[in-house]
């Protein structure tokens, strides 16, 4: 029908539906007269004719044998020969009007030969029904008929769906594999019989109700029986079909995805950025309400448009029209869907998807030539229309080499690409790089040049919702309770979800029970340490096993420790003191334990350590909640330390080899008596004079206090060493601590000449910055003097020039 | 111009103002031709450096003064660069091994086998042998400690090594044998005030005794502290007064503040505030032990004869546990902890009793 070379095919298109409408229901009549003359391919016409011959003989043989048959009513046996009678009579003047109406032209009929039908309607219904009724005698008589119904409906099917763009009215559609289809568009008038036809139907049920209800029931006896014959095989089916569920109800499309809209939409709007590129085609944003309501995520998603100005296309595709980041890194924890997300958003973008997984030899060889023969561009095109789009699965687990390769890939192409435009670009597909770990090391070159894409963990809402919909496909009766228990037991993994419900479905009836009793499925949900700590302080009677379960899956005991440690005072009344005793004590234990464990790296006892914890939860649970401090303090404390310390060490690196010293002594009595020796009783001086450059060394004495109090007596050497930090001295957290040293505080005095001494190194460093005419102040002579003991300003003697060793010498003047 | 410390440090065995009869000793060990290992032990601010630097002198002449800094470079098994400084004369060299933590064990020996495997130049008139200068040996690990007794005994031809510790209770036994172990007690109170008047006289300054002697007592016995103090003195306030303002480290005012804290009140909230002083004293390097003897020596000054027993055989107690494990706070705070409760026990049966 669809290769009509006829001109008008308007008038086909609208009537050709009518016309497959004829063939199902005429016999022998082709009542429409007009229709007959308006098709002048003989093709079609002829097979039409055809078919309803044959059908009329068919339906001869068939009321034939149906005579011979058992007679289900006499009533519509009756009614059928009267049918019959009537038969005759209509098709006659069918034909006489087709005679009449042969030569006549086709333009000018199509008014008459509707007026004609309406004419001749009557007939027209009389046959239909009679036709419907011997449908149905054909349908109770012989299941064969059934079949042939069928192929009736796959007749219309690959009438009314083309692959090739056909020549009726259509509405072309693209299905899930990225291929188009054409289906044909239906008039209205098709649509207002076929109603008709429905409500004829009705009538006729009416009219003949009782051996309506005789064909229901025979109908339904059958299908009972068919179905029981199917329901054998079905679940024969079932099990002999091996593909798993997750497999089964894998998304095939966009709506069917679990993970979050945002998400996708990043991947997606990332695949198309490389239209421009791949399919030479503009890239433009569909929807740009839509993308700008993701604008929160990095700003990537700000209109792209290449009409409302470059600025904002900029950051996401660079000059070679090609996106800014040339990978895309999902990054999730196993069972969220990233696979299937990559290789679905890939092919919904038109992409044929090629997948490099962990199974695949990886070495840096044959990833180069997989990489080369999944990215370059034409002999893959000329194949298959669909270019790739390469997914590099399980990535994590790859070499750093090969990692490396695929960075230096994308980022060579980056210079390339400026030099020699549109030659040769080694990467011009989009590359998806699948991974659990997204800080695992050997990724650390990828994730700068990456998208990266973090697809987080399914909500147990969305995932009981889907197990749901699997639940009423593989017909299980389960409960949403059920089904959401196993959700959350899930924690986010679809896979692991589903199979359970897969392993579970054996058994008829699903409760919450089975879910929590069945051991597989577990995952070793690791509990954050925030939770561990509130299990910690918070009293269940309830399950007690649950306690310890909650500690080990926290794992890190020693922040754990930290976390009762810095929690514990709080936790309870205890004027006496004696819980905190106790629990200093088990902490003091477990100290103990973990140490000789690291010391002795064995780890015979390390059982032990969280029944410490164990016994600090006895003792320290109550029933109200209280706000636990995450554990900070230890790590905070250890940083200063290690700040001071550094401090101390370079201070003693300074030190000169004749003064005979250990860290320990240093730190202990020297620096500790340093500021007494250093502060003599002086007045401090104003900041405006010294401004001003007057009386400037009595100033520099009052700054300088922490380093050197007996300056004053090498007052030239001085102002020559003091006048390039000049600039400096007026920062106001100088002043302040100056204030600070002038009050001699004891408690707060080694703090303080470390505060100074910091300072010092940052006056000094910023020192050789200083412009040259400033510089040349610096003495040379004085350098040859090296001090003996220099506690504060030898810190950073070796960066630090002749001057501040100047200033040195007259410290210990 | 240095410290006094630094500056009235005696050159010469002969010199030395207390324990002249070991001094004598050492001198006679130096006329001998065999020169053992030495393992010089005692408290901080005895004197054992300087012994051994005299004794340096006795053994190489002035020469052994010419003191420079140089740093070492060493590359551990597992890569890993570490830089170690160390000061050296022409005859021996001095490190700190502890400086790199645990990797002390590769300075070892590295640096012993490198200078006991060069002879010296020109051994006319001279030793045999360098000497190489260890310092905080019982701070060693004991990996490090291993490796330093084979190699003591098998390059004794061409090096000495002298290791000053504090204690030798942590020096492993087989190291403590293969040396010859001398003492360095702590100098008495009087003996700090005879040494404090000889620097005043050399600087030209007169002090009382009344100040010296308090000076003393603050100083710990430690001479050092005590020298110090006695120019810190002098730097705030001079003429000296007997009645003078002692300048004393602000650590030890910080643990005696803390100890009083620990008196006033005995509640979980004041405990909070207890551990925040002694994480403080902690990040500022103060060493557990010393806070552990300082926190005991106020609390025992302030309580009954029945609470002192109690309270030292805990502070023992947890100072042990505090030596094994690794987290000296938390041993400081249960030490904090029970001592409150024995306190607050005190208190409530002695007002018990009142009524």
């Amino acid at each position: 029908m669809s290769d009509f070379p006829d001109p008008d095919e308007e008038y086909e298109l609208m009537y050709s539906d009518e016309l497959e409408l004829m063939k199902e229901n005429e016999d022998k009549t082709d009542s429409n007269p007009v229709k007959q003359k308006s098709l002048p391919a003989k093709r079609s016409l002829d097979f039409s004719s055809h078919i309803s011959k044959n059908k009329d003989l068919q339906e001869k043989l068939e009321s034939n044998t149906k005579d011979n048959d058992i007679n289900l009513t006499p009533s519509l046996q009756n009614m059928e020969e009267v049918l019959a009678q009537t038969n005759v009579p209509s098709k006659r003047t069918a034909e006489d009007l087709f005679g009449d109406i042969d030569d006549i032209d086709f333009d000018n009929l199509e008014l008459p030969s509707k007026r004609q039908k309406t004419d001749e309607e009557n007939d027209f219904d009389l046959i239909n029904k009679i036709l419907e009724g011997r449908r149905l005698k054909q349908l109770l008589t012989e299941p064969a008929s059934g079949g042939n119904m069928k192929t009736k409906v796959n007749f219309d099917v690959k009438e009314n769906i083309s692959i090739n763009i056909p020549k009726w009215p259509f509405m072309p559609l693209t299905n899930s594999d990225g291929d188009r289809i054409y289906i044909r568009l239906e008039s209205e008038d098709y649509w207002n019989k076929s109603l008709e036809m429905d409500s004829e139907q009705l009538s006729l049920r009416s009219t003949y109700s009782s051996a309506w209800e005789e064909a229901q029931k025979i109908l339904e006896k059958k299908e009972q029986k068919s179905l029981k014959e199917d329901d054998t095989p079905m679940i024969d089916i079932g099990e002999h079909n091996t593909s798993l569920w997750v497999e089964k109800y894998r998304p095939s499309s966009y709506i069917d995805l679990l993970s979050e809209e945002p998400v996708n939409r990043a991947l997606l709007h990332w695949l198309h950025l490389w239209d421009k590129v791949v399919f030479k085609k503009e890239v433009k944003t569909k929807d740009p309400q839509q993308r700008t309501t993701f604008s929160k995520r990095a700003g990537q998603f700000q209109l792209t448009n290449k009409w409302k100005g470059k600025k904002e296309s900029e950051p996401e595709i660079d000059d070679d029209g090609r996106p800014h980041h040339k990978v895309a890194l999902l990054c999730g924890p196993p069972g969220v869907g990233k696979t299937t997300l990559a290789h679905l958003l890939a092919r919904l973008a038109g992409y044929r998807p090629v997948e490099l997984n962990a199974s695949d030899d990886r070495s840096t060889e044959a990833f180069r030539s997989a990489l080369v023969s999944a990215t370059s561009m034409r002999s893959v095109m000329d194949v298959d229309r669909r270019p790739n789009c390469l997914i590099l699965d399980e990535i994590d687990g790859a070499p750093t080499q090969t990692v490396e390769l695929l960075v230096k890939w994308c980022t060579t192409t980056v210079a390339e690409g400026a030099k020699k435009k549109s030659k040769t670009q080694p990467l011009r597909r989009p590359v998806i790089a699948i991974c659990n770990d997204l800080y695992a090391t050997s990724l650390r070159p990828l994730r700068p040049v990456a998208l990266t894409v973090t697809v987080g963990s399914v909500s147990a809402a969305r995932l009981a919702s889907r197990l749901a919909v699997v639940a009423s496909y593989e017909r299980l009766r389960v409960e949403t309770k059920v089904l959401s228990a196993l959700a959350t037991r899930a924690g986010g993994d679809i896979r692991t979800a589903l199979h359970v419900l897969n392993f579970l479905r054996a058994k008829t009836k699903l409760t919450i029970k089975d879910i929590e009793n069945v051991a597989i499925g577990t995952k070793d949900t690791s509990k954050s340490i925030m939770q561990a700590l509130q299990a910690v302080f918070t009293l269940d009677d309830s399950n007690t096993e649950a306690f310890h379960r909650i500690i080990q899956a926290a794992g890190e005991y020693d922040r754990l420790v930290d976390g009762i440690f810095e929690n514990y005072i709080t936790a309870r009344v205890d004027t006496r003191l004696h819980i905190a005793s106790e629990t200093m004590s088990w902490l003091g234990y477990y100290d103990i334990v973990q140490a000789w464990t690291m010391r002795c790296q064995n780890y015979s006892l390390y059982g032990t350590l969280p029944l410490c914890i164990a016994r600090c939860h006895r003792l320290l649970a109550t029933r109200t909640y209280h706000k636990l401090k995450f554990p900070m303090q230890a790590q905070e404390m250890y940083r200063k330390k290690v700040e001071l310390d550094s401090i101390l060490v370079s201070v003693w690196r300074g030190s000169g080899p004749h003064v005979v010293n250990n860290r320990n002594a240093l730190k202990l009595d020297v620096i500790p008596l340093l500021p007494y020796l250093l502060t003599p009783t002086l007045r401090s001086a104003n900041i405006q004079m010294y401004r001003k450059k007057v009386e400037l060394d009595s100033i520099l004495v009052s700054v300088w206090r922490g380093s050197g109090p007996h300056v004053v007596n090498n007052r030239n050497a001085l102002k020559l060493d003091v006048i390039p930090l000049l600039p400096y001295l007026l920062t106001p957290t100088l002043r302040s601590a100056n204030i600070q040293t002038a009050r001699v505080k004891p408690r707060k005095i080694d703090e303080n000449i470390k505060k100074m001494e910091e300072k010092l190194v940052n006056v000094t460093e910023k020192e050789s910055r200083l412009p040259n005419h400033l510089q040349r102040l610096k003495p040379k002579s004085i350098e040859k003097r090296i001090p003996q003991y220099s506690v504060a300003t030898r810190r950073h003697g070796k960066r630090r020039h002749g001057k501040r060793r100047h200033a040195n010498n007259s410290v210990y003047k | 111009m240095s410290l006094w410390v630094d500056k009235y440090r005696p050159k010469d065995l002969m010199k030395l103002d207390y324990h002249k009869d070991q001094a004598t000793r050492l001198k006679n060990l130096v006329q001998q031709s065999d020169f053992p290992h030495l393992l010089v032990y005692g408290p901080s601010g005895a004197g054992k450096k300087t012994r051994i630097m005299c004794l340096l002198r006795e053994l190489y002449g002035s020469g052994a003064e010419r003191l420079r800094q140089e740093t070492m470079h060493f590359t551990t098994p597992s890569n890993k660069k570490i830089e170690i400084m160390t000061v050296s004369s022409n005859y021996h060299i001095e490190v700190n091994p502890t400086d790199v933590g645990i990797h002390d064990r590769v300075v070892i020996m590295d640096l012993v086998k490198n200078v006991a495997q060069t002879h010296q130049i020109d051994s006319s008139g001279q030793r045999e042998f360098k000497v190489v200068i260890l310092n905080e040996v019982d701070d060693l690990t004991k990996d490090a400690q291993h490796a330093l007794r084979r190699t003591m005994e098998k390059y004794v031809a061409t090096c000495r090594l002298i290791l000053i510790a504090n204690s030798i209770s942590r020096v492993i036994p087989a190291i403590r044998s293969r040396c010859l172990t001398i003492r360095v007690p702590a100098p008495t109170e009087n003996e700090i005030v005879t040494v404090l008047h000889s620097v005043c006289k050399k600087e030209g300054l007169s002090l009382p005794t009344e100040l010296a002697m308090r000076i003393a007592k603050a100083a710990d016995r430690n001479l050092r502290r005590a020298l110090l103090m006695c120019e810190a003195c002098k730097v705030q306030k001079y003429p000296f007064t007997p009645d003078q303002k002692v300048p004393e480290p602000d650590w030890q005012q910080y643990i005696r503040e803390t100890a009083s804290m620990i008196l006033t009140e005995q509640s979980p909230k004041k405990l909070g505030e207890v551990r925040q002083k002694l994480y403080e004293l902690i990040i500022h390097g103060i060493p557990p032990d010393m806070i552990f003897s300082g926190l005991l020596c106020e609390l025992v000054r302030n309580c009954d004869i029945s609470m002192k027993c109690q309270i030292a055989s805990y502070a023992a107690e947890y100072e042990h546990r505090m030596r094994l494990g690794n987290k000296p706070i938390f041993h400081l705070e249960a030490f904090v902890a029970k001592s409150m409760a024995i306190y607050k026990k005190y208190v409530e049966e002695s007002l018990g009793d009142a009524f």
